[in-house]
């Protein structure tokens, strides 16, 4: 299982575009969001406060669901298949994929952390920043689940497409490009109920000094159960399809 | 041991059943005394299928350790590379890989393993000729020690040149088995053709070698197992007129066998 991993690591790095798009661009992105002119003094630190965390996830999520996604190259080459006839079981190629998701999650996270300590001299006490870099890293596991399940739903053409429909949508209504508070009351109820919504607000929380709050965490563990779901039958349907 | 059959005889689907990638309808398969799925997750079985590419954005080294990291007692990487030819390519993307090298790489992969079998699914059909004789050239080094190599084809030459036991299938099901002497008694591997007419047709089939005989535009084609008996024959009766002798087309050849077969069962 290790020598898979150490295989699908050195694959994703070689993916061309990966760094710049998960760690790179939500960088310019923050940088961008949070020396916009109009914010000055405890507002400008609050919005450094408040993108770091949604931008972080941003970077991390679109990591988890690129990397999920890209089980379907694996899928139309084959490449799954010729797994079955090796020893490693299916079990352990799941658990694989899962554990290297996450651990994709993370430099974007560390970055944008960095981003904001060193640019915008955001200070937070180490237990904080412990938490926030936890919840940021851990708490986006569903969006593995996710992109597992497009991949194997999907073909190598409408891959593309399923994925940023997937990423830009649920990014946009749970708010980690604008705050949702701007937004008009019927989709401030919406996203709160949906998965990066729940995601960065346990993150927020804790940087704001709010309470936690129960509701972000059924939310996500709802999602975490809905996209395991989705997974599994898309699976099913791939290997019904005999391309699996 | 090579399976020989024509396309759509059921070769894929008999490997598939034999690696537990198909379910059997009916019946059940059992590889080295235990089920197919048991004997893969042993690391009994190397196996390379007809239609896998490899994984994009690796390197031939990579995959080869990668596959080397899974079995208990593998070959060592260094080892495999030489014995496919592969040295020089080590560093190299698989995208930038050759029909022939990316061959010889899953080859490599499916030997590395050390396995008691290896199952090799037509692992020439996509190649060309220099391709196909490198190929075999390193597959044979392999097999010299001693190990048991099923491979898939749709070529007679291919199966008699490299394999020790020839099971011919055809319809799904398995028409002989043998020697590669016994089987090209039985497989007509060429076609002689003469100017004749169809009158003539009860001789011709009646000639040393002839399986099967018909006749078109004038010409009388005879599928046979020893052309050169069955072109004496046709010299001493004097009908050699516009001789010619060709490799025979198998599936026609198969499926004539074939025939033959169900008319002895079923009479």
């Amino acid at each position: 299982m290790m020598a898979y991993m150490r295989l699908e690591l050195r694959r994703t790095l070689r993916t061309p575009g990966f760094i710049i798009f998960t760690i790179a661009m939500p960088l310019v992105m923050y940088a961008v969001f949070t020396n916009l002119s109009s914010f000055t003094g405890q507002s400008k630190h609050d919005a450094a406060l408040y993108a770091m965390v949604s931008v972080g996830g941003y970077g991390a999520i679109g990591a988890l669901l690129n990397y999920g996604a890209g089980v379907v190259t694996d899928r139309t080459v084959g490449w799954l298949r010729q797994l079955r006839i090796t020893p490693l079981s299916s079990l352990k190629v799941v658990l694989a994929k899962g554990i290297i998701g996450i651990m994709l999650g993370i430099p974007p996270v560390l970055a944008m952390c960095a981003a904001a300590a060193l640019l915008n001299g955001v200070r937070l006490p180490v237990d904080e920043w412990l938490a926030v870099i936890a919840l940021l890293c851990f708490g986006a596991a569903p969006f593995v689940l996710l992109g597992l399940g497009i991949g194997y739903l999907c073909t190598a053409q409408t891959v593309q497409p399923a994925n940023f429909l997937a990423y830009f949508g649920l990014s946009i209504l749970g708010g980690l490009w604008l705050p949702l508070k701007i937004f008009p009351q019927w989709m401030q109820t919406l996203g709160a109920y949906t998965p990066t919504h729940g995601y960065a607000d346990l993150s927020w929380r804790v940087v704001f000094h709010d309470p936690v709050a129960g509701t972000d965490i059924t939310v996500l563990v709802a999602w975490l159960a809905l996209f395991a779901v989705f997974a599994v039958v898309a699976y099913r349907r791939s290997a019904s399809r005999r391309d699996a | 041991m090579a399976l020989l059959g024509p396309n759509g005889a059921g070769k894929s689907t008999s490997i598939g059943l034999l690696l537990g990638l198909l379910r059997p309808g009916g019946g059940s398969v059992a590889v080295f005394g235990q089920p197919p799925a048991r004997a893969v997750a042993g690391g009994r079985i190397g196996a390379m299928l007809q239609e896998n590419r490899l994984l994009p954005r690796t390197t031939v080294g990579e995959l080869l350790a990668f596959m080397h990291a899974l079995y208990r007692a593998p070959m060592p990487v260094d080892e495999v590379l030489d014995l496919a030819d592969l040295t020089a390519l080590r560093r190299r993307t698989v995208e930038r890989l050759s029909g022939g090298q990316a061959q010889r790489v899953r080859f490599a992969m499916a030997l590395v393993g050390r396995p008691d079998l290896l199952v090799l699914d037509e692992p020439t059909s996509a190649l060309d000729v220099e391709a196909r004789r490198e190929f075999w050239t390193v597959m044979r080094r392999y097999a010299s020690s001693g190990r048991t190599v099923l491979f898939s084809t749709h070529y007679l030459e291919e199966a008699d040149q490299n394999a020790d036991r020839i099971v011919v299938i055809a319809g799904g099901r398995t028409i002989a088995d043998g020697t590669a002497r016994d089987i090209k008694r039985l497989v007509p591997g060429r076609t002689v053709s003469i100017d004749a007419p169809d009158s003539i047709a009860d001789c011709l089939a009646a000639l040393p070698g002839v399986v099967a005989t018909e006749f078109r535009a004038g010409r009388a084609y005879l599928s046979s197992t020893d052309s050169d008996e069955t072109v004496r024959a046709l010299a001493e009766c004097g009908w050699l007129r516009g001789l010619e002798v060709v490799g025979a087309d198998l599936s026609d050849a198969f499926l004539a066998l074939t025939h033959a077969q169900k008319e002895v069962a079923e009479p």
